[in-house]
């Protein structure tokens, strides 16, 4: 637990950590606002259009950048060098002779990571559906039953998603690369998205199953998969994952 | 003096046995072995890519020695149960993130070890860093990052300092200071390891002296034996480490 609440106590004195708070927030939110503004325009103007099904959870799995960004950063910033000036050492050594046992740093650390990405995940899903209501009001889609484990397909997909970066980082030990596939992956040009359009198989990719969890109707799908078996795919990916990293990070010179 | 009682110089006592570390088809250490004893300051001097920070890395666990041992009391470092309160370190900098503030760094070093943050403010004030701990790690100067590596290494108040060139930087005044309180350190029966290569600021400080050259060991004694007929420590040194008699 000691391990644990110093690596929370790291996370919330990091800088990175509250840009990546903030973009996972605003993203969603302001595209939220833009789509659902663009939404209302057409409900207006002929009473055919309805609000979409996946109005506020598409945003949301925008706003996983947020996720990823506190991910990477969790784990880069332990290997950053400081300044020539003051050493260049790196703050991996006072963690490891903080804590010294490998598994139980990476273990504090990975919890820390999964804890505050799922309070990042229900900030963001409450101000997303919040900015969308507001902006469509009477025309916004009623929050029901069935979206109780939507809302949790996307706290599970965040987690995932920022454990997934972490994990990557960790085998790297630097946040530049990680950082920069994913994010684009995730907003500018999805490759994972591009790759389904080649092999169905794609679609098992950790982002395409995970998003199954909570988007109900995904642009030229080439496979049918369940929420419960995206959710599923995307653990089997998360697992595999996380122990190849804790495999080299335990057995390599740190 | 060997200060302490006899469980405790024990207990203290950081042993290397027989340490080799290859990457590759280099050799980094060829079998150093050497002992730091409490209520002494051990010196562990030699040039730069002797050897000293490899060994200490092995040390605290953070690399893995090919073979060979490198035990606190008679145990390795990551076994010890509260490794904060046994051993403190201080390895090239400060080892902490440039964006955090010193006090922040401190104050998740405190947690991991479940000190109270009364115990940051304390170390803070003993490193003369009570007025610079709201400014960014990646602000301080060279001298400013030892003090904090210092404060780091002083949090769990440990019975053994291991410092990887800890006068580096520091002015004359910081150089003073540091002798001062690794020599009361060393008064209370603690035990004092530190490497460097700056032999002139060294001599006053240590007790033992452990020169290594190209990975061996090649003098080990008090201050007085490995000084020995040279007119000065740097004397010694040079000629120890270049082969060439002064």
């Amino acid at each position: 637990m000691r391990a644990l609440a110093a690596e929370t106590s790291k996370l919330a004195s990091l800088p990175a950590v509250w840009i990546a708070t903030a973009a996972g927030v605003v993203v969603p939110g302001v595209i939220a606002a833009i789509t659902a503004s663009a939404a209302l325009g057409a409900i207006d103007r002929g009473p055919a259009a309805i609000a979409a099904i996946d109005t506020g959870y598409q945003e949301l799995a925008f706003g996983v950048v947020g996720a990823i960004i506190l991910g990477v950063v969790a784990v880069s910033s332990e290997y950053v060098t400081e300044s020539a000036d003051s050493g260049g050492g790196r703050q991996i050594t006072t963690s490891l002779t903080a804590v010294p046992s490998r598994l139980r740093f990476l273990l504090a650390k990975l919890s820390a990571i999964a804890i505050s990405s799922a309070m990042l995940a229900i900030t963001a899903a409450v101000t997303t559906m919040g900015v969308v209501r507001v902006v469509l009001g009477e025309h916004a889609p009623a929050l029901g039953a069935d979206d109780v484990p939507r809302l949790a397909g996307v706290a599970c997909y965040w987690v995932y998603s920022a454990l997934l970066a972490a994990g990557i980082t960790v085998l790297t030990r630097h946040g530049v690369v990680p950082l920069a596939v994913l994010i684009a992956n995730t907003s500018v040009v999805s490759v994972t998205y591009l790759l389904t359009k080649i092999t169905p198989l794609a679609n098992y990719l950790p982002d395409m199953a995970g998003v199954r969890m909570f988007i109900r109707k995904l642009a030229d799908s080439t496979a049918e998969i369940s929420p419960l078996t995206g959710g599923l795919v995307m653990t089997a990916w998360v697992t595999v994952l996380l122990v190849t990293a804790a495999i080299s990070f335990t057995r390599r010179d740190a | 003096m060997t200060g302490g009682d006899a469980s405790r110089s024990h207990v203290d006592v950081i042993t290397i046995d027989n340490l080799v570390k290859r990457r590759g088809s280099r050799e980094i250490l060829s079998g150093i072995s050497f002992r730091a004893r409490p209520g002494r300051v051990t010196g562990f001097l030699g040039p730069n890519g002797a050897g000293k920070s490899s060994t200490l890395r092995i040390l605290l666990g953070l690399d893995r020695a090919t073979s060979g041992a490198a035990l606190i009391g008679s145990v390795p470092f990551a076994k010890l149960p509260d490794p904060l309160a046994m051993v403190g370190a201080m390895l090239d900098g400060p080892g902490a993130h440039r964006a955090r503030t010193g006090r922040a760094h401190l104050r998740w070093v405190a947690r991991s070890a479940g000190l109270p943050r009364a115990r940051v403010d304390e170390v803070l004030e003993v490193v003369g860093l009570t007025n610079a701990a709201s400014k960014r790690v990646g602000a301080y100067s060279l001298g400013m990052g030892r003090r904090l590596g210092l404060a780091t290494a002083l949090l769990g108040d440990p019975e053994i300092l291991v410092l990887d060139e800890p006068v580096n930087g520091l002015d004359p005044d910081g150089i003073r200071w540091i002798r001062t309180l690794l020599r009361e350190r060393a008064a209370s029966g603690r035990t004092v390891l530190l490497s460097g290569h700056l032999m002139g600021e060294l001599a006053e400080t240590v007790d033992d002296v452990v020169v290594v050259n190209e990975g061996k060991v090649v003098a080990d004694g008090t201050l007085g034996e490995v000084t020995g007929a040279y007119r000065t420590l740097e004397d010694a040194f040079f000629a120890l480490t270049t082969g060439a008699a002064s």
